[in-house]
C-alpha cells in the first residue's frame, strides 16, 4: 500500500475539486441569500425581536406562534388567502382550453399562442394599473357594459363598486371569520380573482398543457375514433388521463403559489383594503415586519404560512397523485 | 469545458474590477457628499441646490427612492442608511429613537445658540423633539385651510367666503356649489378632503385620538364620533363631497401632488381643504384663480397642524457635516425660500413675521398668506400614545373609517370598535414590555388598563 493514488483516481480528485470550486460561488450565494435568512428567520420566530428596540431582546418559545393562531386578524388573512384559490380551478380549466384551441394546426398559430401569453411577460405593475381602471366604478368599461346590458334588459341592477366594495361572492364578513348577509355581492376580492383568471389562463399553465399534448401519442385518440368514441369521449378517456401528470403539477404549483401570493396585487391595487377584504397572508406578513417592525411576529407568520403550504401540498401529493398514471 | 468556466471566471473578475474603477463619484473631489431620503416634491431640489451653493464643502444629494420608515431604519442599522431623513410625525419619531438611529442634537444645536422648542412651530416639534431631547430640526409646517376657486365662485355670483365661520354656514355654501347632472352624476362639487384629513374635523369637535396621558384611546367619545358622522354626512347626507366611487371616477394615478389636488385644479370643486404647499402644484395650472379661507369650525377654532422634521443617522460617518443642514434650516435663507416656493410654511416661526412672508414679488396674485400663518397659530399637532405602535393604530383606525366611508358602519360603530381594538392593543403591548409597563405604572397607578391599583 503506498500513498500514491492512481492515475484514475487523482485526475477524479481534481475533477471533483475543479466542479466544487465553479459551484462555490453559486452555493455561497445560496448560503448567504437564501438557506441563511431562511434559517435565521426560524430562529427570530421564537424571539420577540423588534426593529423598534422597545423591548429587551429574549427568546419567547412559541409565544409568538401561540399569539397569532389566537389572532383573529391572522385567521381572517387566511380566509382571505383561501378565497382568492376559489379562481385557481377556472383559472385551470381556463389554461387547458386555451391549449386545445391552440393546439390546432392553423395558420398563424404561432401569433395566437403570441398574444395570450402577453400578460405572461407584461409588467405585473403595469397590468395591475390597467385592471384598475378598468374596474372603475363610475367610468371603467367593465361596469360601463354591464350598466348597458342590465338597461338594455330593463334590469334595475346595480353594477358593482369592484375594488372600493368590502362584498364578496360567498359573504363573507369583513371583522370576523364567518358570514353576514350584507357582505352578500361582488367587490374587491371577486375583482382581483377575475384578474388573476385573466392573467393566468394564457400563462405558464397554458404553455404546459400545450406541450403536454403535444406527448398524447396520436394513435390512441386514432384508436378510440375508430371504436366509434366522440370527440368528449376521446377527452374524456383518452386526452385528460394522458394530461393527469401536468395537471396534478399546475394544481400543486398553483396552489403554493396561490398561498404565497396577494402581494403585489394588494400593494399595487388597494392597499390590501377596503377594511382588509384584499390582504392576505403575504401581505400582513410584510405589514407586520416592514411596517409594524414585529419581526419574530412575522417570522412566526411566514413559518405557519410555511406549514399551510407544505400541508396543502403534501395532500395534494398523497391523495392528488393517485389519479395519476406516468 | 474547465478550460471554458476559467475563462469565464476570469473575465468576470475582470469585468468586476473594471465596474468598480469606472464607479461614478457620489462627491466631486474634495467634497463631502451627503444623503438626504426624502419625497421627490419639486421644491425640494431647489433647497438642495441652494444648500450646496452656501455650502462650497459639500455635496447634497436627493435620494426619493428609499423614503419610508422601514427602509431608512433597516438601512441605517445596517450601515448603509442615509446621512439626513425625514420624520413625518411622533410615532416615526419615536420610532427612529428606540431604533437607535436618530442622533440626539439637543447638545450640538444649543452650542449653536439654536432652540427649537422656542423658535419652531408647535406643530413641527412633534417631529424632531422627544421627550425633551431635540433630535432634528423642522423642514417644514402647516395646517389646512379651504382652498376656493375664485373663477367658479364669479360665474355662480357668489361673494367670497370669509372667515372666521361655522360648517353650517359652510354646508349651505357647498351645496349651492355642487352641480349634477340629469343622471345624478356630479358635474362640480362644493367640497372637497381626503379621509385621511379625518383629524382635522376631530380636533376642532374637543375630540381626541387618546387620552392625555396617552394611557387609553377614547376615539369613541361622543365628539370624536360627531367629527366621523361630519365627514359621512358631508358625503351620504348633504352630498356636496364626492363617495369613493365618486373619488374612483375621477382619480388620476398616484405620485406627487395627485388625488384631490389635481382634481382640485381641474375645477371639479368649488372648495377644498387642503394646505399651502398644494401651490407647488397648482402654480402651474394656467388661468386657476384661487382665493383661501379659514376652515370652518364646530366647538373649538383649532385646526390640525403637521411637518415634518429632518433627522440625522447616527451611524452616519458625516454627522457634524449633516448638522449644517440642520442650521440651514434654522436660516433666514431656507425659510424665505421655502416661503417663496409655498412648500408649506419655514420652520422658524419669526420668518414669518416679516413682510417678506406675507407678499413674494414673483407672486403678487397670493394675497393670503396671512390665513396660513394664522391657521398655524391655532394649530394643534398629533396626539400620540407612547404605549402603541403608531403603525398598527393606524391600521386598524383606517380599517374602520374605511367601514364608514363605504357604508357598512354608522361613525358610532366603528369609532366604538376602534377604541376597543385599540385598547386591547395596549393591553397587549404592556404584557409584553416591562419598561411599557412599568412607565403606564407611573402614570396612571395601575398595572393594566382597568386592572388593580
Amino acid at each position: 500500500m503506498t500513498g500514491k493514488l492512481r492515475p484514475g483516481e487523482a485526475r477524479n480528485r481534481r475533477d471533483t475539486v475543479a466542479a466544487l470550486f465553479f459551484l462555490l460561488p453559486n452555493f455561497l450565494g445560496f448560503v448567504i441569500f437564501t438557506s441563511g435568512p431562511v434559517i435565521f428567520s426560524l430562529a427570530a420566530s421564537f424571539t420577540n425581536w423588534n426593529l423598534q428596540q422597545t423591548v429587551p431582546f429574549r427568546w419567547v418559545g412559541f409565544g409568538n406562534y401561540g399569539r397569532l393562531l389566537a389572532d383573529p386578524e391572522f385567521h381572517l388573512y387566511a380566509v382571505n388567502t383561501a378565497y382568492f384559490l376559489l379562481g385557481m380551478p377556472l383559472a385551470i380549466a381556463g389554461s387547458l382550453c386555451l391549449a386545445m384551441m391552440l393546439s390546432q394546426k392553423l395558420k398563424g398559430i404561432v401569433i395566437y399562442r403570441t398574444l395570450f401569453y402577453l400578460p405572461s411577460f407584461t409588467s405585473g405593475v403595469a397590468l395591475m394599473i390597467l385592471w384598475k381602471a378598468l374596474y372603475n366604478p363610475d367610468f371603467g368599461p367593465v361596469n360601463a357594459m354591464i350598466d348597458w346590458v342590465t338597461h338594455s334588459l330593463h334590469l334595475s341592477i346595480a353594477a358593482p363598486q369592484w375594488l372600493l366594495s368590502t362584498q364578496n361572492v360567498l359573504g363573507l364578513d369583513v371583522e370576523k371569520v364567518g358570514f353576514a348577509a350584507k357582505q352578500l355581492g361582488i367587490g374587491a376580492r371577486d375583482a382581483i380573482i377575475i384578474m388573476g383568471i385573466w392573467t393566468a389562463v394564457g400563462g405558464n399553465n397554458m404553455l404546459l398543457y400545450l406541450a403536454a399534448l403535444t406527448n398524447v401519442p396520436q394513435e390512441l385518440s386514432e384508436a378510440a375514433e375508430l371504436d366509434g368514441a366522440g370527440p368528449w369521449q376521446v377527452f374524456r378517456n383518452v386526452t385528460w388521463p394522458q394530461l393527469a401528470p401536468t395537471t396534478f403539477f399546475i394544481v400543486v404549483m398553483s396552489f403554493i403559489g396561490g398561498l404565497q401570493g396577494g402581494f403585489e396585487q394588494a400593494r399595487v391595487m388597494t392597499a390590501g383594503g377596503p377594511a382588509g377584504t384584499t390582504t392576505t397572508l403575504a401581505y400582513h406578513i410584510y405589514t407586520k415586519a416592514f411596517e409594524e417592525f414585529q419581526i419574530g411576529y412575522a417570522s412566526a407568520a411566514s413559518w405557519v404560512l410555511f406549514a399551510l403550504v407544505f400541508a396543502a401540498t403534501a395532500i395534494n401529493w398523497k391523495f392528488g397523485n393517485r389519479e395519476v398514471s406516468y | 469545458m474547465r478550460v471554458f468556466f476559467a475563462v469565464t471566471f476570469v473575465v468576470l473578475i475582470g469585468l468586476s474590477l473594471l465596474a468598480w474603477s469606472i464607479r461614478p463619484n457620489v462627491a466631486e473631489p474634495g467634497k463631502t457628499a451627503l444623503t438626504w431620503v426624502s419625497d421627490d416634491n419639486p421644491a425640494r431640489r431647489e433647497q438642495i441646490s441652494l444648500f450646496n451653493r452656501l455650502h462650497k464643502d459639500l455635496t447634497l444629494r436627493l435620494d426619493p427612492n428609499n423614503t419610508g420608515m422601514e427602509k431608512v431604519i433597516v438601512q441605517s442599522l445596517a450601515g448603509v442608511g442615509p446621512d439626513l431623513f425625514d420624520c413625518y410625525d411622533t410615532f416615526q419619531l419615536s420610532a427612529y429613537v428606540k431604533s437607535g438611529i436618530a442622533w440626539d442634537v439637543t447638545d450640538e444645536l444649543a452650542k449653536l445658540g439654536l432652540d427649537p422648542a422656542k423658535q419652531t412651530w408647535k406643530a413641527v416639534q412633534a417631529d424632531s423633539i422627544y421627550e425633551g431631547r431635540a433630535y432634528g430640526f423642522g423642514n417644514n409646517v402647516g395646517a389646512d385651510a379651504v382652498w376656493f376657486n375664485k373663477s367658479i365662485f364669479d360665474r355662480e355670483g357668489i361673494p367670497y367666503p370669509k372667515g372666521p365661520w361655522r360648517w353650517p354656514e359652510f354646508i349651505k355654501l357647498a351645496q349651492r356649489l355642487t352641480h349634477r347632472d340629469a343622471n345624478g352624476r356630479a358635474t362640480q362639487f362644493g367640497f372637497m378632503c381626503e379621509w385621511w384629513q379625518w383629524l382635522h374635523f376631530v380636533y376642532q369637535f374637543g375630540g381626541r385620538v387618546y387620552s392625555e396621558d396617552g394611557t387609553r384611546c377614547v376615539v369613541d367619545s361622543p365628539e370624536t364620533v360627531a367629527a366621523v358622522q361630519l365627514l359621512y354626512d358631508l358625503i351620504y347626507k348633504y352630498k356636496v363631497m364626492p363617495s369613493p366611487v365618486e373619488e374612483a371616477a375621477m382619480a388620476t394615478q398616484g405620485g406627487w401632488g395627485s388625488g384631490t389636488i389635481t382634481r382640485f385644479g381641474a375645477d371639479k370643486g368649488a372648495m377644498a381643504l387642503g394646505g399651502r404647499w398644494w401651490l407647488c402644484t397648482l402654480r402651474d395650472y394656467k388661468g386657476l384663480r384661487l382665493g383661501v379661507v379659514e376652515c370652518p369650525y364646530s366647538v373649538k377654532r383649532v385646526f390640525r397642524g403637521y411637518g415634518k422634521g429632518t433627522l440625522i443617522n447616527k451611524n452616519s460617518p458625516h454627522r457634524q457635516e449633516a448638522l449644517k443642514f440642520l442650521i440651514y434650516q434654522a436660516g433666514r435663507d431656507y425659510n424665505q425660500l421655502i416661503s417663496d416656493q409655498a412648500d408649506a410654511l419655514g420652520p422658524v416661526v419669526k420668518f414669518a413675521y416679516e413682510p417678506r412672508y406675507l407678499m413674494n414679488p414673483k407672486h403678487p396674485e397670493e394675497d393670503y398668506n396671512v390665513v396660513w400663518r394664522d391657521a398655524l397659530e391655532r394649530a394643534t399637532p398629533d396626539q400620540y400614545s407612547p404605549f402603541i405602535n403608531g403603525q398598527v393604530a393606524l391600521r386598524l383606525l383606517n380599517k374602520q373609517l374605511d367601514l364608514v366611508k363605504n357604508n357598512q358602519k354608522t361613525a358610532k360603530e366603528a369609532m366604538r370598535d376602534a377604541a376597543l381594538q385599540l385598547n386591547r392593543e395596549i393591553a397587549r403591548g404592556l404584557e409584553q414590555d416591562p419598561e411599557l409597563a412599568r412607565r403606564y405604572r407611573e402614570t396612571t397607578g395601575r398595572t393594566a388598563p382597568g386592572g388593580a391599583q
